[in-house]
């Protein structure tokens, strides 16, 4: 009954069409047919902006799989069917489309001219700037201005030339992870080259004959533990089946940073940075995916010596493939949280049936800070703060040594209290097209190795891509709106939360 | 304090004492279960400055500590030194003695008079001669001008030495003085980590409650504060001891009350070369020592006149009783410098001189000496002062002002913060030990090296003068 008249389900079938009419064209399989009880809902309703369908192809996407649903959570009736948890939905893209367009967000495409028959591309490596949040610049290494490297993407069967020019002040080699390729081209320093002097130039290329989630990077262990290193996306010639609408990589990479420094320490046993695509939670720029769409995340963990379990909220995903190969159907596993481990890629698929905005992270709870400090001082005590330190640098102010009430219980404080943003740091962080409408008070609780999915109605997913200035909240609430329970909805405190 | 105040006060340290006692030992005592938790999590065992003993604390003695809105100054004590240092009073004594001794050496001698009466008897009667006789004493040869001046020399000595003992007594107030407001800053300072030390354990007590901090970590800060507080007791007896002394100097009991001043230099960088000639030739050491000479010329002049004899004249009138005749009678008399021409005492006086020429070389050395010595401290503290100033103090200032920053931002632990700002404070109290050095040098220097102004004001006559005639002459 509930889903008949809620004004969810009638969302849930506006967007249906709308999906439909995205994927016009294609013709309807045997299994696609259209759940004739939702056909009968009357599309007007009470929302105020009912979704507009925006895409003008004429959709034969279906929205239900043998009890899976790609606009709402669901699981489906049986775990060997190939759409079990949406394990062959197909996206709304079509294979004939080729592959999406990968998306690293932060991060630029390296650009190659046609030479000799070759895809011919050219590495600077290089020290880099890099701005892991607002006003935190660090001096790390990496290629062509940016750490990671920027991506190069090829298809299968490319042959690729790539001229690496060395400007750093010491010898540097780049291995091409993972590819089989001529012993000669493979980058191991000393063992199959001679390094690449500073100033030097030096050649590779070869033939690529496989196809998945590579990376390139230095090969010598403190420039990688520096960042030296970037995506070599290599698109199959034959677009993997089920198609996917989105294909997201994300280089999750450690580094020790002390205090009032920006040079990360790469003989340190220890972190205090962390980095998706060389920005650090809030700063990292969430992913955004139409409702219903079929989504691919490549995920590399480049740490020097941290593993990191990744947790997606919201959703259940398919590990489809590792650095090595992509995995065949059968061997496909349905994950909340996957183990990447040093110098690993997974891919993980999934099919963004349920709106909102979720964390996608890793779980190490010390990888989900920016820099742990202990929670001591006037930061926890009450009347204190630090500004009154830093009135009168010559004479400090007295300390109450009694304690809060808090205080009896043992443990107390355990929350980070969290670090100061400043006016300028809070306008960096929203000035992202990306963030727009989302909770006022987000960037609390977004830091060190953590993003968001946002997984947005076609109406929501035009007004935040495509619109400027919308308001604090204002897709969240929305989202409640058609989504959750509108009843129970508190508002977050606008506070001083920039702009 | 007086007798009464001070059994008070021991009664009261020893009440505290009893009180300590019982309160350690009370806690001792079996606590309730909810007790030892609370102890143990959240109350270790410390004891703060309220708990002090209380007669042992000295307070309202650093700046800004006091109510009163009087202070002393430099100034106001050096007038008050002036009028009531004995040493002063002492030296102008001993000018007044010497001058006293000049009268009495200049003094004319008295003539004699006699009643004769000879040969009493003779022929029956009641002397051939009786009559009566006037006798005076001619000094030739300016004896006396020449004794008067030399003791008018030697008073002109004592007033160099009155010069001396007023530099002797201001140099000593000025440098305590200094001391005590240098004693003032520091106990300020010491105040300063007595906070931090406060807050080293609530942080301590803080993270033992997170579990990031043990007991062997809260034994430490509770000894540490412990220490810490033992060293603002120190920096008070410090003021105490220099006010008592200072107070001592001055030559008066004076009420206690802040001191106002600057520890900084009054002059530029004291040039070794200049200040040296200065001292040699401007010091009241070396003037006495100079007119002291001059004195010892003039006692080689009078004792190389003392063999010319004297004419002794007498004279009078008188009745022969024999010749039944009033007579008159006439004496002229006067020594044979023989044997005794005052060779002995003329070789001494000449003995004198010399030795005198080598007192002031012997000043000048030790003045050299004592300069060498002095320019080194002050040297050594101006260089210090300097770096201190132009990169020791704005670095670890701007060390901890960057820890705090850093903490603001949640990049650093408190613990860090207190150690920028322990170290920071440390470095101003050697800082201030410093200022005090160079201001003590200087006053020293500038003040020809004169201290010890409670030392009794010497007289005219320098160690080792060799004075065989104790009258004068
Ligand atoms: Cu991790």
């Amino acid at each position: 009954m509930e889903r008949e008249t809620s004004p969810r389900r009638h969302f849930i079938k506006s967007g249906m069409l709308a999906a439909a009419s995205l994927a016009a064209g294609k013709t309807l399989s045997a299994q696609e047919q259209v759940d004739p009880e939702e056909a009968a809902v009357p599309q007007a309703g009470p929302i105020a902006t009912p979704p507009a369908a925006s895409n003008t192809k004429e959709g034969t996407v279906r929205d239900q799989y043998d009890g899976f649903s790609r606009f709402k959570p669901s699981r489906g009736n049986d775990p060997d069917s190939d759409y079990y948890l949406g394990k062959l939905v197909p996206g709304f893209r079509s294979t004939e489309e080729g592959p999406a367009p990968f998306v690293a967000p932060d991060l630029e495409k390296l650009p190659y001219v046609m030479k000799d028959g070759a895809k011919q591309f050219e590495l600077v490596a290089q020290n880099v700037r890099r701005e892991f949040l607002p006003g935190y610049e660090m001096d790390v290494w990496g290629y062509n201005g940016s750490m990671p490297g920027p991506t190069i993407e090829v298809t299968q069967g490319d042959r690729v030339r790539i001229i690496v020019h060395n400007e750093l002040p010491e010898p540097t080699t780049v291995h091409w992870h993972g590819f089989e390729l001529p012993v000669q081209q493979d980058g191991s320093m000393t063992l199959t080259q001679n390094p690449i002097m500073p100033g030097k130039s030096y050649v590779y290329e070869f033939d690529i004959h496989e196809a998945g989630t590579f990376f390139y990077h230095s090969h010598v262990a403190m420039q990688e533990a520096f960042g030296m290193v970037g995506w070599f996306i290599v698109h199959p010639k034959k677009v993997f089946d089920p198609p996917v609408d989105r294909d997201f990589g994300l280089i999750f990479q450690n580094f020790h940073i002390k205090a009032n420094q920006t040079i990360s320490n790469s003989w340190a046993m220890d972190w205090s940075w962390h980095t998706i695509n060389g920005r650090s939670g809030p700063f990292t720029t969430p992913l955004v995916v139409k409702h219903g769409e079929r989504v691919r995340i490549r995920l590399l963990d480049f740490s020097p010596m941290q593993h990191h379990p990744i947790h997606l909220h919201g959703h259940t995903f398919w590990l489809t493939g590792r650095e090595g190969a992509r995995t065949p159907k059968s061997a496909w596993i349905p994950r909340n949280t996957e183990l990447v481990g040093v110098a690993q890629a997974a891919e993980f698929e999934f099919i963004a049936n349920n709106p909102g905005d979720w964390m996608f992270h890793c779980h190490m709870v010390h990888h989900m800070m920016n820099h742990m400090v202990e929670q001591v001082g006037p930061r926890i005590r009450e009347g204190a703060n630090v500004d009154a330190y830093m009135t009168n640098l010559d004479q400090r102010p007295p300390v109450d040594m009694k304690h809060s009430e808090g205080f009896a219980t043992p443990g107390y404080p355990q929350g980070m209290q969290g670090m100061q943003m400043s006016e300028k740091f809070m306008k960096a962080i929203w000035s992202r097209r990306e963030v727009q409408g989302m909770r006022a008070t987000w960037p609390k609780s977004v830091h060190g190795l953590m993003t968001l999915l946002r997984v947005l109605p076609d109406d929501l997913y035009q007004q935040v891509m495509e619109t400027d200035d919308v308001p604090k909240g204002a897709i969240f609430e929305e989202i409640v709106q058609r989504f959750g329970t509108p009843g129970t909805y508190q508002k977050a405190p606008m506070m001083k939360m920039g702009h | 304090m007086d007798g009464n105040l001070f059994l008070k006060t021991l009664a009261q340290v020893a009440t505290a004492i009893c009180l300590l006692a019982s309160s350690a030992s009370g806690q001792e005592l079996a606590p309730t279960a909810k007790q030892k938790i609370e102890q143990l999590l959240t109350e270790p065992n410390d004891i703060g400055l309220d708990t002090a003993a209380p007669g042992t604390r000295w307070d309202g003695l650093a700046i800004g500590q006091s109510n009163a809105a009087e202070v002393h100054t430099l100034n106001g004590m050096l007038e008050l030194a002036a009028r009531s240092n004995p040493t002063i009073l002492q030296a102008q004594y001993q000018i007044t003695g010497q001058l006293a001794k000049a009268q009495q050496a200049g003094l004319y001698p008295n003539p004699m008079i006699a009643y004769i009466a000879e040969n009493i008897g003779v022929e029956g009667t009641a002397g051939e001669w009786q009559g009566a006789e006037l006798e005076q004493r001619f000094v030739t040869a300016g004896k006396l001008q020449l004794s008067r001046d030399k003791y008018l020399q030697r008073a002109k000595v004592a007033e160099h030495l009155a010069v001396a003992q007023q530099f002797r007594v201001c140099n000593d107030v000025r440098i305590h003085y200094y001391q005590t407001l240098a004693a003032q800053q520091i106990l300020d300072l010491q105040k300063e980590l007595l906070k931090t030390a406060e807050d080293d354990l609530a942080t301590t007590r803080e993270m033992f409650n997170a579990g990031q901090a043990n007991q062997v970590d809260l034994h430490r800060a509770n000894s540490e504060l412990r220490r810490q507080q033992l060293s603002v007791l120190q920096a008070e007896n410090r003021i105490r001891r220099e006010f008592l002394q200072l107070s001592s100097l001055v030559g008066m009991e004076l009420a206690f009350l802040p001191l106002s001043g600057d520890l900084h230099a009054a002059s530029d960088l004291i040039d070794y070369d200049t200040v040296a000639q200065r001292v040699l030739s401007q010091s009241p050491e070396i003037l006495a020592a100079h007119s002291k000479l001059r004195e010892d010329q003039i006692t080689i002049n009078r004792e190389s006149v003392e063999w010319v004899p004297d004419v002794i004249v007498g004279g009078g009138v008188g009745r022969n009783f024999e010749a039944n005749d009033t007579t008159g009678a006439l004496s002229v008399r006067m020594e044979l410098p023989i044997y005794d021409r005052n060779q002995g005492t003329y070789r001494q006086a000449q003995a004198d001189y010399i030795r005198q020429q080598k007192e002031i070389r012997r000043t000048e050395m030790d003045l050299k000496m004592r300069l060498a010595m002095q320019y080194e401290t002050y040297l050594s503290a101006a260089q210090h002062v300097l770096t201190y100033e132009e990169m020791i103090l704005p670095q670890l200032k701007q060390a901890y002002a960057t820890s705090l920053q850093s903490y603001k931002e949640d990049r650093l632990a408190w613990p860090h913060v207190l150690h920028s700002y322990r170290d920071y404070t440390l470095r101003r109290i050697e800082y201030t030990d410093q200022l005090l050095a160079r201001r003590t040098s200087e006053v020293l220097i500038n003040g020809f090296l004169l201290h010890g102004g409670l030392n009794p004001a010497p007289g005219a006559i320098p160690p080792g003068h060799l004075d065989a005639t104790p009258n004068p002459r």
